[in-house]
């Protein structure tokens, strides 16, 4: 990005927030999401894999996306991957007003398939696709935890 | 869907918080429509809606605004599938006279998104999967588009700038674009605007505002029967929902667009040389080029050249965005495709006034629907019309 196009105003810095003050509540789960949010009261990654395509799928469904069976697999994965893409959010709605700038990223995990988590404990000048990303668990008040990424 | 006629179309002014209800806006489009074709509102026996985001929040949308309106009818839905419901609406109006279940459709797409209280219940997924991580919907869906655009291809924001002050001047010259946006920008004003989801800036999106607009649709015999000779005829549409469903990781540069466009070209005999006004769903500056690409205008990853080389002004190469869009001319909440459909027919009628486009017997429209888990947008549209008569 050339200089003429850096934002203005507080955003210049290269500093991001992380985004762990925000007010979040605790998640109400869908019958088939449960089994994520569960896993995400031991900072366990567990998502759903499909036995007849052979593949992972994110975010939870109500069956396989790909077959159509409700034949599903609940596996805890590493979820290490890197990122696909990224914004850095400049002016946003509450509750994460006034926690600008901070990163959102499209994460490609190893297992194949793509997350959708906020980046933190990193600057803007680290950030570029591709760089290599691992789980950070941030607590949500009932014991569940948000996904978030850190770099590895 | 040849056999089908657009008689008329209708277009309030576009306005931010405005004061009138859904329902009076639907009101004032139909009596447009009744005074320019001299039909009587009895003869109306279909209605089609458009999503909105206020009136429909209601799950009566359609019966509701049939009730309102007085109209007894032989057929009457909305159609859900976000920003392309007008678009959707059209196929699926031609659908059903051709089908025989109604003979004069109304179409209505109208929103007060600006001014009510938005009572859509936030999508499932979002709820759990998008709002813990503060994404600020589309503009944040759009960042992430834009970057890895520029990953893949770079990306020249100041060809996006031109795209953007086009647009502009075109609103200026349009009367029924909300006010706030008929002042003429610069490549400078693009370039300088607040980033809101980096590298989204403000003059990239679309400012949420009130409005309507509709048409009316009968079979071509019909309308000759009626004296309607000037008419406008649906000569290709293709749809697209949850493109690459199962391809979790799918490339968002491309949309279903591509698919769409092949099949609508391959209905009408047309091909993209043969387009004489594009009017694509703008909800934001880079989906116009993403469409150019997909539908064909350029080769893909080349969107930036082929701007720079061509004049989209209504008197240039490619006519584009004639009215504004909705960019420029504001975006009518989930009717917002209206904006594009009805300057495409409008300037297939020839009353585009100060920016009517001297050639103009074809144009292609867009629509853009929904937004997907970290993907682009969840429905594409394109639709191609014919001025005959």
């Amino acid at each position: 990005m050339s200089e003429e196009m850096k934002p203005q105003g507080k955003a210049q810095g290269k500093e991001l927030n992380n985004t762990f003050d925000v007010e979040r509540f605790p998640v109400t789960p869908m019958s088939f999401t449960k089994p994520y949010w569960d896993g995400t009261r031991e900072k366990k990654l567990v998502i759903q894999y499909c036995p007849g395509a052979k593949k992972y799928q994110f975010y939870p469904r109500p069956t396989s996306i790909y077959t159509g069976k409700r034949n599903l697999e609940w596996r805890e994965v590493a979820g290490n991957g890197q990122i696909y893409s990224y914004t850095i959010t400049r002016r946003t709605r509450p509750p994460f007003r006034g926690h600008e700038p901070f990163a959102i990223a499209m994460v490609e995990l190893d297992e194949g398939v793509r997350i959708m988590a906020d980046l933190v404990n990193v600057t803007e000048d680290q950030l570029k696709i591709g760089l290599r990303v691992k789980p950070y668990w941030h607590p949500l008040p009932d014991g569940q935890h948000v996904l978030m990424y850190t770099p590895a | 869907m040849r056999d089908t006629a657009i008689v008329a179309f209708a277009e309030t002014k576009i306005v931010e918080k405005g004061d009138l209800d859904v329902w009076e806006l639907g009101a004032e489009v139909m009596e447009t429509l009744l005074l320019r074709t001299g039909i009587e509102k009895s003869e109306i026996d279909g209605l089609i809606l458009s999503s909105s985001m206020t009136g429909a929040g209601n799950a009566f949308w359609s019966q509701a605004t049939a009730e309102f309106l007085g109209l007894e009818l032989n057929f009457c839905q909305t159609v859900d599938i976000g920003g392309s419901s007008p678009n959707g609406a059209l196929a699926r109006g031609v659908a059903a006279i051709e089908a025989g279940l109604c003979e004069t459709v109304f179409l209505l797409y109208a929103d007060t998104q600006s001014s009510e209280r938005n009572n859509q219940r936030p999508h499932s997924f979002n709820l759990e999967f998008v709002a813990p991580q503060g994404l600020m919907g589309p503009p944040g869906a759009f960042g992430f588009i834009s970057r890895r655009y520029e990953h893949e291809f770079g990306l020249d924001f100041k060809s996006l700038a031109k795209l953007a002050v086009t647009q502009r001047d075109h609103a200026v010259l349009n009367d029924n674009a909300c006010e706030k946006l008929r002042v003429p920008i610069s490549i400078d004003d693009y370039m300088n605007s607040r980033m809101i989801s980096d590298p989204i800036r403000l003059l990239d999106c679309v400012m949420v505002c009130d409005g309507a607009s509709g048409l009316l649709l009968m079979s071509k015999k019909r309308a000759k029967e009626k004296g309607l000779s000037k008419i406008v005829t649906l000569a290709g549409y293709g749809e697209r929902t949850n493109y690459m469903a199962t391809e979790l990781l799918f490339d968002p540069t491309k949309s279903g667009h591509a698919v769409a466009a092949e099949r609508a070209f391959k209905q009408s005999g047309l091909t993209p040389k043969d387009i004489h006004s594009f009017q694509p769903y703008d909800d934001f500056i880079i989906a116009n080029m993403l469409q150019m690409e997909a539908i064909g205008f350029c080769k893909r990853g080349q969107g930036c050249g082929y701007i720079n080389e061509t004049n989209f002004h209504f008197d240039g190469d490619l006519p584009f965005q004639t009215g504004g869009g909705q960019i420029s001319a504001g975006q009518t909440g989930l009717a917002g495709g209206g904006v594009n459909l009805v300057e495409a027919v409008r300037q297939l009628f020839g009353e585009g006034g100060k920016r009517q486009v001297k050639k103009s017997e074809t144009a292609l429209v867009t629509g853009i629907g929904g937004i997907g888990y970290g993907r682009n947008w969840t429905t594409s549209t394109v639709v191609i019309l014919e001025r005959e008569g």
